[in-house]
């Protein structure tokens, strides 16, 4: 049994996959912590007080009716939260189930689906995935609202175990699917203001009797007149030798998202284990992901590609910048994702698949704009700030200065040699010598922020 | 003439040394293209342009001697003194836009006349949504189901092109990657004018432009010696760069054999034009153009009421060919259109159309066989909406593109059991 090395280092990590990474500051507090207290400042966030960042984030007013204001309000969070552990959570469930606005048409609903992940991002699975079940938007997405004793929708029901809490290899059937939509049968939606043209905003969830199913149902091999509580209760402890299916289902897709994909049998038979005991808890998956010293082996760090959303954010937070996310919003779409909007039910693809010239090209243009900010508006950062009081007299000292800002320090030699080359080049591509002026830090130490976010380097977290 | 891949080589040789920069995966990915298909097919480019917001086929190929159509339409229909003639039943919206004389659909009348205009008439598919997004999702997908994570060209692409690398094997003008083209291993930008497909630097020293552009180049290149997906993506930058490049290169001193209309359809088929002559293996290229959902004043006459719109595709699309045939190209290209759906027969109080179900769509070219394909639209059979009938189902209209001009095996990417609707030439297929 290998211990934790706890370095500054493996903080900078566990921020960067708990959160979306941090400034220096933020660093070396959690550094300060030591491994047990920072992953417990991390998890147990509900310590966090958060009423005044709520009253920032309220006081900017983001039109929370629009589906641009959403997603600059969410965005707003990930970056600015005291809890990034509770927004990262959030994301991991927006990614995990997210309903698509294109089809739900109706925002406030997307809304309430994204408050009703982040209200049970970390609690017991059972609770979140029936809350999810009977949420409005999720009951649109997947056609459940529809679904009737005399003609049930398989939609969601197969969705429910393929993608959301069992996969498609665990061993359920057909006849599963069949038998699960009939339980569901019943958990559909009063449609408030809803009309064909107009969207389903004022829906509500609601349990029509008369309208499920109730006959006898054999799911997963238990018989019995279910409804959809317990079909899902059903699907959530269906186990064999090794423990729940869904136990290790969620542990592997944690562990994908935290860590790295494709997770060894060991490791996910580990976290199963600790689901299983821990009454099915996300939170004590977590912690156990963030304590286990495979989390920090280096094999496990910069391995993460950030998704277009984590790529805004990152940004934003590492330089401590300012932004109300418009500039963001605008890149969305040519960068792949537009939040709250996936192309169909089982969301993104994780990886390398955001990545193309196209896309790289968008992410660019939004770091450029970024970086080359000097105004009072929009996405910015102090660009003298980032080397304020350190020994900023050398290029190579700025490039490891704002490397190590970006947690990029560890590049290869011919990368670093090409930022120094950069801080020290001429107009003419001749080789001069940077000197710290506000005119050259302005010019020099922009241009090389907008070359490190477009790295390789950041783009993996 | 196809191009042999003889020919390929030399012209992209030479072109390499205008750029000195070596595209690896130009040549690459053409040898494995060609591999699979043949030399010929291999030379050939399929055109998508995607008209959003449901284009209402009614004015567009007109029933000019429906009397049904002159009631349903009493307000906002085309006269038929204005209808450039196709048939003795059907001809082209031949309104004029304000500030000019040009008819509509002129320009596509011109094609037409020379042979190159097929007409497929009333393409859908069964229990239409009128939804934009449900619809627009089927048609990216062929999927009435939605079941389909790949679009149908994306599909077609991992199958046909592989890991081929070549970033612009296929390529969006558009805002965002169409799902048509979302694949699993190809990897396909999208961008709307070349001014974003660039690496843009700091507008406050564009002295220092180029050594950024250098830098960022420069920094792409070294392999990190980590894990797989970083030297999956660290060597992308150089490969956005070098696409960059190429088609910035060839777009200067590029003398465009045709009169693009203004607007961003005119600059998009622009654009797509001189990407299928900097021969770089470009396979399919996607174009949008937006503003058919029409629900009100249709028939304003400025250029964004529905004739004008018309003016705008049919010009462009005119435009475009005789572009390529200035370069010698018309044979190796194929045009497609289409939409999520048509429209409401019975205009509605508003001077406009509601959402609807089928419409005719163009495939244009050197390789169709001209004519019109199905019936004029049924005025008098309509669905429980006041909607018209299927007469061609949408894949039965992609098949006929995969199997015949794309050489692929239709039935593989969208099921079996759609009749080729033949108007595809023989001598291409």
């Amino acid at each position: 049994m290998t211990s934790v090395n706890w370095t500054r280092d493996a903080a900078a990590h566990l921020l960067r996959r708990a959160g979306f990474g941090g400034a220096p500051s933020e660093i070396d507090a959690l550094y300060a912590k030591g491994l047990e207290g920072a992953v417990s400042s991390l998890v147990d966030y509900e310590s966090i007080d958060v009423a005044s960042y709520e009253s920032a984030l309220a006081a900017k007013n983001y039109n929370i009716l629009t589906t641009r204001g959403i997603q600059q309000w969410f965005l707003d969070r990930m970056a600015y939260s005291p809890r990034p552990l509770e927004e990262k959570m959030t994301y991991f469930w927006n990614l995990h189930w997210t309903s698509g606005i294109a089809k739900v048409r109706g925002v406030t609903l997307i809304l309430n689906q994204n408050k009703t992940e982040r209200q049970y991002a970390l609690g017991k699975f059972d609770d979140l995935v029936v809350r999810i079940s009977q949420d409005p938007a999720m009951l649109v997405w997947l056609d459940n609202w529809l679904s009737q004793a005399a003609h049930p929708n398989e939609n969601y029901a197969r969705e429910l175990m393929e993608l959301f809490t069992l996969g498609v290899d665990s061993g359920y059937t057909q006849d599963d699917v069949t038998q699960v939509a009939r339980a569901l049968t019943g958990w559909t939606l009063v449609r408030g203001s809803y009309t064909q043209t107009d969207n389903y905003n004022g829906a509500t969830f609601q349990d029509n009797p008369a309208i499920h199913d109730n006959g006898a149902k054999t799911i997963l091999g238990k018989t019995g007149n279910w409804n959809g509580a317990e079909a899902i209760d059903i699907i959530l402890n269906w186990s064999d030798s090794r423990g729940t299916k869904s136990g290790r289902f969620l542990a592997a897709k944690l562990w994908s998202f935290f860590a790295y994909e494709n997770p060894s049998d060991y490791v996910v038979g580990q976290l199963g284990a600790i689901y299983d005991s821990a009454g099915h808890s996300v939170r004590e998956v977590v912690r156990a992901i963030f304590l286990s010293p495979e989390f920090y082996e280096a094999h496990t760090r910069k391995t993460w590609v950030r998704s277009p959303v984590e790529y805004a954010v990152a940004q934003v937070r590492m330089l401590e910048g300012t932004s109300d996310f418009s500039s963001a919003v605008n890149s969305l779409s040519a960068m792949g994702q537009i939040l709250f909007n996936p192309e169909d039910a089982k969301g993104w693809d994780w990886g390398t698949s955001w990545m193309n010239t196209g896309t790289l090209f968008a992410r660019a243009s939004l770091s450029n704009t970024y970086a080359t900010n000097r105004g009072s508006t929009g996405t910015r950062f102090d660009a003298g700030k980032l080397l304020a009081g350190k020994d900023a007299s050398t290029a190579d000292k700025v490039v490891d200065l704002v490397a190590d800002r970006l947690n990029i320090s560890e590049v290869p030699p011919d990368v670093r040699a090409a930022w120094i080359a950069y801080m020290n080049a001429n107009d003419d591509g001749s080789r001069g010598a940077w000197t710290n002026t506000a005119a050259n830090v302005d010019k020099k130490v922009r241009g090389l922020v907008h070359l490190m976010l477009t790295s390789p380097a950041f783009y993996l977290a | 003439m196809p191009l042999s891949r003889r020919d390929f080589l030399l012209r992209s040789a030479g072109f390499v040394s205008v750029s000195a920069m070596v595209p690896r995966w130009a040549v690459a990915g053409t040898r494995m293209f060609e591999e699979s298909v043949g030399a010929e097919a291999a030379s050939r480019t399929l055109v998508v342009l995607e008209l959003m917001g449901g284009n209402d086929g009614l004015n567009t190929v007109i029933p000019y001697t429906d009397n049904a159509y002159a009631q349903v339409r009493s307000r906002i229909g085309i006269q038929a003194a204005s209808v450039l003639q196709l048939s003795a039943k059907l001809g082209l919206n031949g309104m004029a836009v304000s500030g000019g004389t040009t008819p509509a659909m002129a320009g596509l009348k011109a094609l037409w006349d020379k042979n190159r205009v097929a007409i497929v008439e009333g393409i859908g598919y069964p229990n239409s949504s009128l939804s934009h997004f449900s619809s627009r999702d089927i048609w990216h997908t062929a999927d009435p189901t939605l079941a389909q994570r790949r679009g149908w060209l994306g599909r077609w692409a991992d199958a046909a092109i592989g890991n081929s690398a070549n970033p612009l094997s296929c390529v969006a003008i558009s805002q965002s990657l169409p799902r048509t083209l979302l694949a699993d291993n190809v990897s396909v930008p999208s961008f709307v004018d070349l001014a974003t497909y660039a690496y843009r630097t700091d507008g406050a020293y564009p002295g220092d432009g180029k050594n950024q552009v250098n830098t960022f180049v420069a920094q792409s290149s070294d392999p990190y010696e980590i894990e797989n997906t970083v030297s999956t993506i660290s060597g992308l930058g150089k490969d956005a760069i070098a696409s960059s490049d190429i088609l910035q290169t060839v777009r200067s001193g590029y003398v465009a054999g045709g009169a693009y209309p203004s607007g961003s359809l005119g600059a998009g088929m622009l654009l797509i034009a001189q990407i299928i002559n900097a021969n770089v293996g470009a396979r399919i290229l996607y174009v949008t153009f937006g503003g058919f959902d029409n629900h009100a004043d249709e028939d304003n006459t400025g250029p964004n009421g529905h004739n004008g719109l018309l003016l705008t595709v049919s010009e462009s699309i005119k435009a475009f060919f005789d572009d390529l045939d200035a370069h010698g190209k018309s044979h190796d290209v194929l045009l497609m259109t289409w939409s999520e759906f048509g429209r409401r027969v019975q205009d509605n109080a508003s001077r406009g159309t509601d959402h609807g179900t089928s419409a005719p769509h163009f495939v244009v070219g050197d390789a169709v066989n001209p004519g019109i394909y199905g019936d004029p639209p049924g005025l008098t059979s309509l669905d429980r909406n006041g909607n018209l009938t299927i007469q061609n189902d949408f894949r039965s209209y992609y098949g006929t593109v995969l199997s015949d001009w794309l050489k692929a095996d239709s039935a593989a990417i969208l099921g079996s059991g759609w009749p080729n609707l033949g108007f595809v030439n023989k001598a291409y297929i």
